[in-house]
């Protein structure tokens, strides 16, 4: 584990450029929004940028680095949306516990689903989650009957979602305060994923991935690390999911709509398949792509698909992946 | 008794529907192993095809128009091998990220078809009107059609693949792609000649259902994911676990529909995909590793 922690390989990035990086984004991401507190809409930009960073990183964890054909991301989503928004709603609980249950729940259904599905071929993990996404809708609205005593309120969702609150003040519409409090979650669950990624697990998928013969027979149990991942993944997607409910007041089966999912795919696509920072950095550069694109009318999300075709055909690593290949191309140059 | 006549019939029609689907995916994933999200914009795209030559041809006969189609279908699938699936072939884990690609590939698709033709629903004309009458029984000639054009184009297929030197090719590189490349095919023909395949059955698949449906830019999403677990119950590349899958299944859609309502029936095929694949992971026919 611990060998060549500190030293520099041929394929390695210094460390001090990599955590250099990490800091010049953290001021970055806690100085911007302070710059602009008094514009509501750049400020409502940014939080999104921060709760889809959230959806995508995670995304990304399954897909980029256990290269686990997840598609199910959004129905996590949507799976905490709608358990923190029924437990708050008719539990009268505080959003802060429900932002929890809505994560548990999520890895829960993560696991359920992962338990069958992981033990087979990628295509297969690929046409359940997906079919499972579009089965979701159909089960919300059919929950949402008048005469079940706590409806999901159909295809018009449930509105007057409480927002958080510390003691007695409440964040109301103050983006400020939901931008930071996104901000911490974002900073945990990336510290957490940062973890993952350089534990065993990590090492294990990343023997899986170069041979996975050679490392199912060292004894690496490829199914459980899997399991583990999957559940991660959901858990942080599904704390996503409340937070956003929370911060829109409203949930309805819109956020299972395919123009969201392309959304974070182009997201986690053009920051960087498993590239570590990689979903945070596509979160921000396309929410804010996605605005100015709003002229363009319909052909945004022609726009959006082309992005997903192109970056992974010619740059398959994203925008992290161009930036290690300058960095292996500087380094190079200056050795020599 | 009668209703369960026809509802046996209308089962059928959908299992045609589903087997062309299903048929045209496990072509795909059988001989290039990719697996190709943008299959139901193909079917999309047949049924937009369709509409468009029906308006502006100035000869519209039926058949002349759907053969045209086809042949357009033919020239997209090839086309859509050449943008998407070739330049991704040279990237070293290319069997991962084609699958996001094709998915990219779809929603790129389906977003033209809103931006040319608009969020409105059009019309196909039936190959024949009316019906014929036996007895207490009722079968337009339309779903007769259906079931009659699946049923040859399969078979024709089934010729195609053991009868021709090119289905002999496209079965060489399902068997092993190195070995082929060994022996000296062309591999990317092969490729080109899959795609061209499967875009002329999704083609056959749009233009038989949509007069039903009605064509709109996200009407290939339903059928592709039934496609998609009419395949994998079947066994993935197995042609003839993927007709005995597609029937079984048509007949639960239909059962399904008429007792529960159409809405039902999506969510009880994906607990018939995960049962499946607990109990039976390689599907009905069981030849795929």
């Amino acid at each position: 584990m611990g060998i060549n922690k500190n030293k520099t390989t041929k394929n390695s990035i210094d460390t001090r450029y990599k955590w250099g990086f990490y800091i010049a984004i953290f001021v970055i991401l806690i100085f911007v929004p302070i710059v602009y507190q008094d514009n509501s809409r750049i400020m409502h930009i940014l939080v999104m940028c921060v709760i889809w960073g959230l959806v995508s990183e995670a995304w990304n964890l399954i897909l980029g680095f256990a290269n686990v054909f997840s598609f199910a991301q959004l129905s996590f989503f949507a799976i905490g949306a709608y358990t923190s928004a029924m437990l708050t709603f008719y539990g009268g609980i505080s959003p802060w516990y429900g932002l929890i249950a809505a994560g548990l729940s999520a890895a829960l259904v993560g696991a359920l689903i992962g338990l069958p599905c992981l033990k087979l071929k990628g295509i297969y993990v690929a046409i359940v989650t997906f079919s499972i996404h579009l089965v979701l809708p159909t089960i919300i609205v059919w929950g949402g009957q008048a005469r079940f005593k706590y409806s999901t309120g159909g295809t018009f969702g449930l509105a007057g979602l409480r927002p958080f609150s510390i003691g007695s003040f409440s964040f109301g519409r103050n983006r400020l305060y939901w931008y930071f409090a996104g901000l911490s979650i974002l900073f945990l669950t990336l510290f957490i994923i940062y973890k993952v990624i350089n534990s065993y697990i990590g090492m294990a998928f990343i023997a899986l991935r170069d041979s996975q013969e050679f490392a199912k027979s060292l004894g690496v149990n490829d199914y459980k690390y899997k399991i583990i991942v999957f559940s991660l993944s959901a858990f942080f997607t599904g704390i996503a999911g409340a937070f956003y409910v929370h911060y829109s007041s409203i949930v309805d089966p819109s956020i299972l709509e395919l123009d969201i999912f392309l959304l974070i795919l182009v997201m986690v696509v053009l920051g960087g398949l498993g590239k570590f920072p990689g979903g945070v950095l596509g979160a921000f550069v396309i929410t804010y792509t996605n605005e100015f694109l709003r002229f363009t009318g319909q052909y945004r999300y022609v726009i959006l698909g082309l992005i997903v075709v192109i970056t992974l055909t010619y740059l398959p690593g994203g925008i992290i992946g161009a930036l290690e290949k300058l960095y292996f191309k500087v380094k190079n140059k200056s050795e020599t | 008794m009668a209703i369960y006549v026809e509802l046996f019939i209308a089962g059928l029609v959908l299992s045609s529907i589903y087997s062309l689907m299903a048929v045209g995916l496990t072509l795909i994933y059988g001989v290039t192993k990719v697996l190709n999200y943008a299959q139901g914009s193909l079917f999309t795209l047949g049924a937009y095809i369709a509409f468009l030559m029906f308006n502006n041809f100035p000869y519209p006969n039926y058949f002349i128009v759907v053969i045209l189609t086809l042949i357009f279908m033919a020239g997209a699938g090839l086309l859509f091998e050449k943008i998407f699936i070739y330049p991704v072939r040279r990237l070293p884990d290319w069997n991962f990220i084609v699958i996001i690609v094709t998915l990219g590939a779809a929603l790129l698709i389906d977003n033209l078809f809103l931006v040319i033709f608009g969020p409105l629903q059009k019309t196909l004309p039936r190959a024949f009107s009316g019906s014929f009458n036996l007895g207490i029984l009722r079968i337009t000639k339309h779903n007769l059609f259906v079931i009659v054009v699946a049923i040859s184009v399969l078979l024709l297929l089934d010729q195609f693949l053991s009868k021709t030197r090119m289905g002999m090719n496209m079965r060489a590189v399902a068997q092993s792609e190195i070995g082929a490349k060994i022996v000296g095919l062309n591999i990317n023909k092969v490729y080109s000649y899959s795609f061209a395949i499967a875009g002329i059955l999704a083609g056959i698949a749009g233009i038989l259902l949509t007069p039903r449906t009605l064509i709109y830019p996200l009407v290939g999403w339903p059928v592709f994911l039934k496609g998609l677990v009419v395949m994998v119950l079947g066994g993935l590349g197995s042609i003839k676990g993927t007709l005995y899958a597609a029937v079984i299944l048509g007949m639960v859609e239909i059962f399904v529909s008429f007792f529960w309502g159409a809405r039902w029936a999506m969510p009880i095929f994906v607990l018939i995909l995960i049962v499946v694949l607990v109990f039976k992971p390689k599907g009905l026919a069981g030849t795929w590793e």
